[in-house]
């Protein structure tokens, strides 16, 4: 029983129009008779403008065969619209397709088209759940993440939105303390876009970010994530990388970390490195040389050392840009 | 020590399992210890990109039917970079599919019949350069610009983004592919640029790379065509411009060679001189470079790039990150040649040899380790490119990979003599002439500034050069690829070819005599 639009008598006032006339074209690609009959065809509707139920089945069609035909979703998009699809009931056909090509921008794009068109903080809030089992599945896509924090941005709801994302990415850093997508996303909420809820004493919010963050670093100190989130921090409130001396310290010394602590002695600002920690860590030494490089003076020399021995023991293979740093800095000095 | 595995710090997760199988697979690849053997198969990575050309491409890349410029510019570009020409017939057959690839309204698409967008227009415009030429048949002057600069202004937005399509998103590659087409095509407008470099800036994530995009891109006026519906929120240029997406490879190459593309924009139109009181906008250059290195992978890895920070290396990033080096070295000022003295290249088996090696290296990151990476674990046995072993290959990476190649190869940096030759050869009139817009200055300063942005573009465009003595060819020069211009990924032929033409310009040849001096 054939499934083309060929065969289809529905479809037989459309005119389909073959991809290339007159032209032999370079590179073909060998589409199956399925595609390039549902594609013939979409461009035959393209050309009258047609935007009508079978031009939703036709689109959603080709979209599950080629979830990139940009132009199939435009088209899809503006017949949504045009014939006045409820739009939470489009959005719900699409959690399909999301989840079996979360890959692909335009299945994201839609989405935010329709969550613009509705203008619904309940929508926005049932997008954000229905993200969540998404990266439940794969907790980088970077396509999801973006659209929520446009999303989380765009509607700027306090309650209803940003609340809950510190403990969503409390918990995903729990799982994996190595997700740079879940640390980019907190900086996002708690830094980048204006001021959240209750974090009106930015000192206060300063002080719980970077013992969260040095929390994370003792950990598991070999954390490039956790290490260019403290960085961000400082630099974005312009704090000293100079106040974190003695945090980094910890991380800098070749010694393992010792078994027995003293018990009595707990340093809340300054947590110790894990008993499995493999130091001196590559991020902490680079810390370290910054605090010396913008000390200046007699610490320059100590910056120096430090990245001599990046270039020739600990990073090897970034030895080039450590000896451009000493270049720089003695071309200062 | 070099090939210790990353430290996990007795703290397993998802993303040190992973880093770890990973490490498994690659290091199995190890380059041997006399790297003279290694070998770049060029026959069979032509014979690959070929077999697709001629033959077609296999069903699974369906998935691309949205892409086939893109295609056809792996393809091409592929070949450029591997040295290979192209006979006369298939130059003809590449024109006509191409020209039919050229939306009515301005702009390029995926495919026939579908709809124009940024980024098959940028492959289009490349694939032009590769095998076009002015004249009857040879694709260039079919090539409607001022249809296609309507086409870019159609999709600005009031934060200075584009979006890639109608109803499209906004997206910093998109904004890449029309300064890259726009330079090429002499379609630069200030009108065009306003708002670029603020928007490129808010893209940069406190990582140092750049994301995706910024917030509020998709905030639309209630009169704006690209909504159809409903009231949607009011532009607020107040609002916070956050990055939207963590730093990321692609984008962050796309970012940097904007930025550089763009700053004979920003040295004319920001400055005091000019009147203007608009803050100069401005990236974090050290944070750039910082992160782009950081994004190599470890010795065990082979030192291949990584596209983000704990994710996975992939040939793709040898292009992508490797290639972006050199944008944030020449942003930061830094691509002179510094005290070591280039010697020599010779064989790099022996201590003297590599040490050589080294003085002659001007680059920030390991050159040498990144064509191990490609040469041993990007090959694919049967022909092609790959993200990593033991992936098939296809033509992105094919692509990709090659140029990755070519810029662990070649330092191609910009070149003050070679500016200077081609400022001295510059005839204004005729690059307004050929001007491929219909934008008319309102003033005579107007009309001079704009002279003195094209003028400014094409001679920085022009002036990246390969200054001699400063290859490296791991497995020797038999493993040679041709050199790739950093901006636009083609090579200087071809990029100087196209822009000679669309700025109706006669710049003296590269390979010239130097000229008596005076």
């Amino acid at each position: 029983m054939s499934e083309l639009l060929a065969d289809d008598p529905e479809w037989a006032d459309v005119v389909p129009i073959r991809q290339y006339e007159n032209v032999n074209p370079i590179a073909p690609i060998f589409y199956s008779e399925e595609y390039k009959d549902a594609t013939d065809y979409f461009r035959g509707v393209l050309k009258t403008g047609e935007m009508s139920p079978r031009v939703l089945q036709l689109t959603e069609r080709i979209i599950r065969m080629n979830p990139a035909h940009y132009t199939a979703w435009q088209h899809r998009y503006k017949t949504v619209i045009a014939l006045k699809i409820p739009l939470e009931e489009e959005l719900e056909l699409m959690n399909d397709i999301a989840t079996t090509f979360l890959k692909t921008y335009q299945v994201w794009h839609h989405r935010r088209l329709l969550l613009t068109a509705l203008n619904s903080i309940d929508a926005a809030a049932r997008e954000l759940e229905f993200l969540k089992t998404v990266l439940r599945a794969d907790a980088k896509n970077y396509h999801t993440w973006s659209f929520r924090q446009w999303i989380l941005a765009h509607f700027n709801d306090e309650e209803r939105l940003w609340a809950g994302e510190r403990a969503y990415i409390e918990d995903l850093l729990e799982q994996d303390v190595r997700n740079n997508s879940a640390w980019h996303h907190r900086f996002f909420v708690v830094f980048s876009s204006g001021i959240r809820l209750g974090d009106e004493d930015r000192d206060q919010m300063l002080r719980r970010e970077l013992s969260f963050v040095k929390e994370k670093i003792a950990l598991a100190p070999n954390n490039p994530s956790a290490w260019n989130y403290l960085r961000g921090a400082l630099e974005h409130t312009n704090t000293p990388f100079s106040t974190l001396t003695t945090f980094v310290e910890l991380y800098t010394t070749s010694q393992p970390p010792s078994r027995g602590r003293d018990e009595d002695v707990v340093d809340l600002d300054n947590p110790p490195p894990s008993a499995g920690a493999q130091l001196p860590a590559v991020a902490a030494l680079e810390f370290l040389a910054d605090i010396y490089e913008k000390e200046g003076g007699d610490a320059s020399a100590k910056a120096v050392e430090i990245w001599k021995s990046l270039a020739n023991e600990k990073d090897v293979i970034r030895k080039k840009y450590w000896e451009y740093r000493i270049r720089d800095a003695l071309s200062k000095a | 020590m070099l090939n210790h595995p990353t430290p996990t710090d007795g703290y397993e997760t998802y993303t040190s399992r992973l880093q770890k199988e990973t490490e498994e697979l690659i290091k199995k690849h190890r380059p041997p210890h006399d790297t003279a053997q290694i070998e770049l198969q060029k026959k069979l990575h032509f014979e690959f990109l070929l077999r697709n050309l001629r033959q077609g491409f296999p069903e699974r890349y369906t998935s691309q039917d949205a892409s086939q410029p893109w295609l056809i510019y792996w393809t091409l570009h592929g070949f450029s970079i591997l040295g290979v020409g192209l006979d006369d017939q298939t130059k003809k057959r590449t024109i006509d599919t191409l020209l039919a690839m050229q939306h009515p309204e301005g702009g390029f698409a995926g495919g026939p019949g579908q709809t124009a967008h940024l980024l098959p227009t940028y492959a289009a415009v490349c694939s032009f350069a590769v095998v076009g030429r002015p004249g009857d048949g040879g694709g260039w002057d079919a090539i409607d610009r001022k249809k296609m600069y309507d086409f870019f202004m159609s999709l600005k937005r009031r934060d200075g983004s584009f979006l890639v399509s109608h109803h499209g998103e906004v997206d910093v590659r998109g904004i890449y592919c029309l300064l890259a087409v726009a330079t090429l095509l002499n379609l630069l407008t200030p009108e065009l640029l306003a708002g670029v470099p603020e928007f490129l800036a808010t893209c940069q994530t406190y990582e140092g790379g750049f994301c995706n995009a910024s917030f509020p891109g998709w905030a639309f006026e209630a009169d704006d065509p690209e909504t159809e519906s409903g009231s949607p929120k009011t532009y607020d240029p107040s609002a916070p411009r956050p990055p939207l997406g963590e730093a990321h490879g692609g984008y962050t190459f796309c970012a940097a060679a904007s930025w550089v593309l763009l700053q004979p924009y920003i040295k004319l139109y920001y400055s005091s001189a000019g009147g203007s009181l608009t803050p100069v906008p401005s990236i974090n250059t050290r944070a750039l470079l910082r992160w782009c290195v950081q994004m190599q992978g470890l010795p065990i890895e082979l030192g291949g790039f990584k596209g983000r920070t704990n994710k996975l290396v992939d040939g793709c990033y040898s292009w992508w990150v490797g290639g972006c080096v050199v944008l944030a070295e020449t942003l930061l000022g830094v691509t002179a040649t510094h005290e070591a003295v280039p010697h020599e290249h010779h064989e790099e088996s022996d201590e003297d040899g590599q040490k050589s090696w080294d003085d002659a290296d001007d680059s920030l990151f390991n050159r040498k380790a990144l064509q191990e990476y490609i040469l041993c674990a990007g090959q694919h046995p049967a022909g092609g490119l790959r993200d990593k072993p033991p992936k098939p290959a296809d033509a992105y990476h094919t692509l990709y990979c090659t140029a990755g190649l070519s810029a662990a190869q070649h330092r191609v940096i910009p070149s003050e003599a070679r500016e200077k030759a081609v400022i001295s050869a510059w005839n204004s009139s005729q690059a307004h002439a050929k001007a491929g817009t219909a934008y008319a200055p309102s003033s005579d300063a107007d009309r001079e500034m704009l002279d003195e942005l094209r003028k400014g573009i094409f001679t920085h465009a022009m002036s990246w050069s390969e200054e001699d003595g400063t290859a490296v060819y791991v497995g020797g020069a038999a493993n040679r690829v041709n050199a790739t211009h950093p901006l636009f990924n083609l090579t200087v032929t071809h990029s100087d070819g196209m822009m000679s033409y669309f700025y109706g310009q006669t710049p003296p040849s590269r390979y010239a005599n130097k000229p008596a001096t005076k």
